[in-house]
């Protein structure tokens, strides 16, 4: 536990709170994201979901995936997207799944 | 930073975008101060770096070096300042780090001054260098590169339309209608914020529901729709006429009559006011906002609106860049008033309104994030003051920059596009 700290400890977050390194990310520093950064004090299920699908979507691509895949490989409507991560798929989820921060208006 | 010699390239951008309007304007300034008070990043940080008449003055400074012979030679007399490194981080940190090109400044300048342009003009000196702050420049670069700000494929923005339509009839329980792509000769080009398709489609599923129930012609382009200009934050007019060209060629090969474009406050005044400038013609179409455009309908009564459908407290941000700079002080309200049963006006609101803060590419820069979020607190205190749930904003980039407030400020409010209201309203 004490390491896991440290490792959260060592984290580095750009202005916005996105990891300067995403490649650094585990499980542990999402649910420390989640709540210091979004205030979503438990992750759910239904987050892990979402947060896994983004993660390996990321790795696989190197960005994050349009919104229609989400829903339609989570299996979740939009609006449960918008109600499970409150500032949106963008600056909620990607954060959280440790992604770099997209370009463009968000 | 790493001393150099700027002096051709400052020469050589200063005078492509030196007209004499703007000579005259970097030469007018009376330093009475009017203006401090207007600027939100002022009024929060209180610090004279903020205060509209120095950002001026800087720019100043060395406009007299470079385009004022005395200025050269009586540097002292003049206050005149050669472009050395201190001075382009002293340029980067305060044209842009502390200014959202918002314009309130300039509205409220006794001397007519348009301060938020020769911002926009130092700004283009930096790009010339090569110097624009890395968020911003990666995102006009995904642009150039690809055909959109966000990168999106065509097969993933093709493959989200047809997505979209699929709930669209499911919701309307219509299998008639359409989301209509690549429609050769439709009256209208719809033009999107790529943050629509890749994160944000309501705004997207409600047009569409609007353009049906008004019976429009009209059609999505599988490529060069973005509405977006971010060339214009970066003072870069040359890129910024190549991109609104795109949307002039889908216009052109979808043979439409008009362009009309989504909410978006910056893509409007780039496309509508600024383009024929960059261009160096007028663009034989119309160009105008989604909201003239459903303010037409309903004034034409193809629109049937049951404000009780939203019953909760709804108020609106006046994006600096749709109503202050480009105009359109009525259009957003008219539609609000005709969806909504209780509607609670800002104070100040219109023309007077304060920038939500999210302007001027700040949001694309991440080096100045948390100076935009603290200087998001003004609009923060406007929206509590409301009493509000509900916050309704013509404009994808206010809409991210509310989305933090939200959060940082908990203002615990709703926030939606104008179509998106006025689609919940709609009776079929």
């Amino acid at each position: 536990m004490t390491e896991g700290k440290n490792q959260v400890e060592n984290v580095e977050l750009n202005e916005e709170g996105f990891l300067v390194h995403p490649e650094k990310w585990n499980e542990q520093i999402a649910c420390w994201l989640a709540r210091s950064q979004e205030g979503i004090d438990n992750l759910t299920e239904d987050h892990w979901k979402i947060i896994n699908y983004l993660r390996s979507y990321w790795e696989r691509h190197g960005l994050a995936p349009m919104i229609r895949l989400l829903c339609q490989e989570t299996g979740f409507s939009l609006r449960k997207i918008y109600e499970l991560f409150p500032s949106g798929p963008a600056k909620g989820a990607c954060k959280v799944a440790g992604l770099p921060k997209p370009d463009g208006c968000v | 930073m790493i001393e150099k010699n700027w002096d051709s390239q400052v020469k050589q951008a200063l005078s492509r975008g030196l007209d004499f309007e703007r000579a005259v304007q970097l030469s007018t300034c009376v330093r009475c101060g009017l203006c401090a008070e207007s600027c939100h990043y002022y009024l929060v940080e209180k610090d004279v770096k903020a205060i509209p008449a120095y950002k001026l003055k800087i720019v100043e400074q060395v406009f007299n070096y470079y385009l004022n012979s005395s200025g050269r030679f009586l540097t002292f007399w003049f206050g005149s300042q050669r472009l050395k490194a201190s001075t382009v981080e002293k340029w980067l940190d305060i044209l842009f780090g502390r200014c959202s090109l918002c314009g309130r400044c300039s509205l409220n300048c006794p001397m007519g001054i348009k301060i938020h342009d020769l911002v926009r003009l130092g700004r283009s000196i930096l790009a010339e260098l090569g110097l624009v702050p890395s968020g911003l420049a990666s995102t006009i670069s995904t642009t150039i590169n690809s055909d959109n700000n966000m990168g999106i494929k065509t097969e993933e923005w093709i493959g989200t339309v047809r997505w979209l339509e699929e709930e669209l009839r499911r919701e309307l329980e219509d299998s008639s209608v359409c989301l209509p792509l690549d429609r050769e000769g439709a009256k209208i080009l719809y033009a999107i914020n790529p943050r629509e398709a890749k994160f944000f489609p309501l705004s997207l599923l409600a047009v569409g529901k609007i353009f049906h129930a008004a019976g429009e012609s009209w059609t999505l382009s599988s490529n060069y729709y973005d509405v977006t200009n971010y060339a214009y934050f970066s003072g870069q007019e040359a890129l910024a006429a190549e991109f609104f060209r795109r949307l002039e060629i889908s216009m052109k090969r979808l043979n439409c009559q008009m362009l009309v474009l989504t909410e978006c406050g910056h893509g409007f005044v780039s496309a509508r006011w600024e383009a024929p400038a960059w261009l160096g013609y007028q663009p034989d179409f119309e160009i105008r906002s989604i909201l003239e455009i459903m303010a037409d309908y309903v004034q034409q009564g193809k629109l049937k609106l049951d404000p009780s459908r939203n019953n909760l407290p709804v108020t609106l941000h006046d994006p600096c860049n749709l109503v202050r700079l480009g105009g359109l002080l009525n259009e957003a309200r008219f539609l609000i008033r005709q969806s909504v049963k209780n509607f609670i006006e800002m104070k100040p609101r219109g023309i007077e309104n304060f920038c939500c803060g999210g302007g001027g590419g700040q949001l694309a820069m991440t080096e100045f994030a948390a100076r935009r979020q603290k200087a998001g607190q003004i609009k923060a205190r406007q929206i509590k003051e409301t009493g509000a749930k509900i916050v309704v904003a013509p404009c994808h980039n206010c809409l991210d920059q509310l989305l933090e407030l939200n959060r940082i400020y908990k203002l615990g409010v709703q926030l939606k596009t104008v179509t998106e209201i006025v689609a919940e309203a709609l009776v079929f």
